[in-house]
């Protein structure tokens, strides 16, 4: 009777009640994450579906209601659509290549050859760079005098003679032109997501069983038979899973357009997330920046939804 | 003429060699199991003969081609893998509609056609629009094995397409399987640990140990006249027992090791003393497990008698126990290999 009593008294202190207790040590666990959301993303999310109804602004933060007329004004202003015109095309072209060489790319680093390990590290590096790096690194290679790229050209006969196939002039200036200057933007956002992509795509290939593509090998099937009626299709789940980060991220950023056209020329680059900036932020206009930022907010969550059910649909196994 | 022919066919993975030098030729139509303990090489052989194995030498003829250095879809062969490996995004259909379809040349209502053939001679015309998931075991093994039909290979290869099958449902599949090869007259590589399979099914057996074939024969053969202990002990469950006698050793199997009462006839018996140290109920049957007096080593000896036979054995005993003379084999006890002729 004791005994039982102190083997009580001991497990109720010690470590290993707390161990089996699931019941309490889940929500502990979970705690940090639901705060972290709360703070950083819940309560941000409710302030900006706030602002973007009424008229704050940095000199007037009285909150009144106004409706949707924020996102009725900002509808009429030219960068605003030029931003929205720009975000969709920006994302949509990325995404597009973003697919298609990360099959590729997954296909090639998930055969075996020398060096694989290094290539697999090289592919990893630019998702390893921070954003604003890596795009300060690409505003030097595409300066406007002093560009690398421009010397090669150069150096090749391409550029900066009379007849070279790029033209008589010695630079191509990238970001001054409008649709280099677009151009630049969605090739740094394939370089930035590529790599994630490609890995996504890369483990789903490997998960595929052995037995399945040795049998397509015995039924006859050929490469590219067995890529796009086996592989293909059994990596469809997890495809459309790399392709809402890729997007969601791609869409969501404004690093790499803040950092190498700042909108420009003009504001023909501009994109929803950095003309939310300059109008909220710098510009003063909560309200309006608020609205801005907010107006894909529905495209996104549909798309999400939709992506989420596609991938749950396709799976097989 | 032999469909396939196998010469001196090894394959070293690093610096272990799986496949040693196997020699092997089989008939038109014939049914030739390959039976090995896991890790023997017998996988592999047939991942040689399918071509998803380059050998690290010898060659391998199909049809009186040599194919060795050819890939898997230039061989005439068709293959069930253990996982029965159905595509899992198609349908029944377009899983065995999938060979013609790579073949090409072929129009729709050809392949509608022969996948109707297929299905209807394996009796799953009603699963085509399924997908493999919705499928039992038995079913997916049907569908694999229509999906290897409608190639019309020279040879199927099937490895180890039982074993993935719940114990009940094992018996009918191979009576199913082998009335199903008998009315196509494939000619069939069938690959198995499962002596049973091998036994039951095979017109042939290739014995395989260790990267290298111990015995090619008829069930009866290989099962009576086995060529070393390997064979004589992985045949049979349980395997043949052995007892040692100076260089020799004397090997008779478990149902020829019976009570001296049942054995009958004394003059023609090899007698033991049994010291019975354990009886075992299996229902049907009984094993007796024990050591037989004046062995030179301790080896376990098992007899397996009918449960209803009416002596009663009881642990802890010695009872004579007798073997028909013919029946026993003898063995050099030293490299383990029949001896030849076998002395009386």
């Amino acid at each position: 009777m004791n005994a039982t009593v102190t083997a009580k008294k001991q497990w109720t202190k010690g470590f290993r009640f707390w161990s089996d207790r699931e019941d309490l040590l889940g929500p502990l666990f979970l705690l940090p994450a639901v705060v972290y959301i709360i703070a950083l993303v819940g309560i941000p999310f409710v302030i900006a579906l706030a602002y973007s109804v009424t008229d704050v602004t940095v000199g007037n933060t009285s909150l009144d209601f106004v409706g949707l007329q924020n996102f009725q004004a900002i509808l009429k202003t030219p960068q605003f659509k030029q931003g929205l015109g720009n975000s969709i095309m920006f994302t949509l072209v990325s995404q597009v290549i973003i697919i298609v060489l990360a099959n590729i790319l997954a296909i090639i680093l998930s055969a075996d050859f020398r060096g694989k390990w290094f290539a697999r590290f090289l592919i990893m590096l630019p998702w390893a760079t921070p954003i604003t790096l890596g795009t300060i690194g690409w505003l030097w290679l595409l300066d406007s005098k002093f560009s690398p790229i421009d010397w090669v050209f150069r150096y090749l006969h391409l550029l900066g003679e009379p007849g070279a196939l790029l033209g008589a002039q010695k630079n191509l200036f990238y970001l001054a032109r409008l649709e280099l200057a677009r151009a630049s933007i969605i090739m740094i956002y394939v370089w930035r997501m590529l790599p994630l992509a490609a890995v996504i795509l890369m483990a789903g290939l490997t998960s595929i069983p052995q037995d399945l593509l040795d049998q397509a090998d015995v039924d006859g099937a050929s490469f590219w038979r067995t890529l796009f009626q086996i592989k293909l299709p059994l990596i469809l789940p997890i495809m459309s899973i790399a392709l809402l980060f890729s997007l969601i991220f791609t869409v969501g950023d404004m690093a790499v357009v803040y950092t190498l056209t700042r909108g420009g020329p003009v504001y023909y680059t501009q994109i929803l997330p950095t003309w939310a900036f300059y109008k909220g932020i710098e510009s003063g206009a909560l309200a309006e920046g608020a609205a801005t930022a907010l107006f894909l907010f529905p495209v996104l969550l549909a798309v999400a939804i939709l992506v989420l059910r596609f991938s749950r649909r396709t799976e097989v196994t | 003429m032999s469909v396939i022919e196998i010469t001196g066919l090894s394959k070293d993975f690093d610096a272990v060699r799986a496949v040693n030098g196997v020699d092997l030729a089989i008939q038109e139509g014939e049914l030739l199991v390959v039976l090995g303990p896991s890790g023997c090489g017998k996988t592999t052989l047939m991942r040689m003969i399918a071509g998803l194995e380059k050998p690290t030498s010898g060659t391998v003829s199909i049809g009186g081609l040599n194919v060795t250095a050819l890939p898997p879809r230039a061989r005439p062969i068709a293959m069930v893998f253990q996982s029965y490996a159905l595509y899992p995004h198609m349908t029944v259909f377009n899983n065995i509609a999938f060979p013609l379809r790579a073949r090409g040349k072929m129009s729709k209502t050809d392949i509608r056609d022969k996948v109707r053939w297929a299905a209807s001679t394996l009796g799953i015309e009603a699963l085509l629009e399924r997908k493999p998931r919705q499928l039992s075991g038995g079913e997916r093994q049907r569908v694999a094995l229509g999906r290897a039909l409608v190639k019309e290979p020279k040879v199927l290869l099937l490895d180890e397409p039982l074993s993935n099958l719940d114990a009940k449902l094992r018996a009918s599949a191979r009576d199913e399987l082998q009335s199903f090869q008998r009315r196509l007259g494939i000619t069939t590589i069938f690959v198995t640990h499962d002596q049973i399979e091998a036994l039951g099914m095979g017109d042939r057996i290739v014995v395989m140990s260790q990267g290298k074939v111990m015995q090619i024969g008829t069930p009866q053969e290989v099962y009576h006249n086995s060529v070393n202990t390997f064979v004589a002990s992985f045949l049979g469950s349980p395997g043949m027992n052995f007892v040692r006698r100076g260089h020799y050793l004397l090997g008779f199997r478990p149902e020829q090791f019976v009570p001296q009462e049942i054995a009958g006839s004394k003059d023609n018996l090899q007698l033991f003393n049994f010291d019975v140290t354990r009886v075992e109920y299996l229902g049907a049957e009984q094993q007796v497990y024990g050591v037989v007096e004046g062995s030179s080593d301790e080896r376990k000896v098992i007899s397996s008698l009918s449960s209803e036979t009416h002596i009663k054995l009881e642990t802890g005993n010695t009872y004579v126990f007798g073997v028909q003379k013919q029946q026993l084999r003898y063995f050099d006890y030293e490299t383990g290999l029949s001896i030849d002729p076998q002395p009386l």
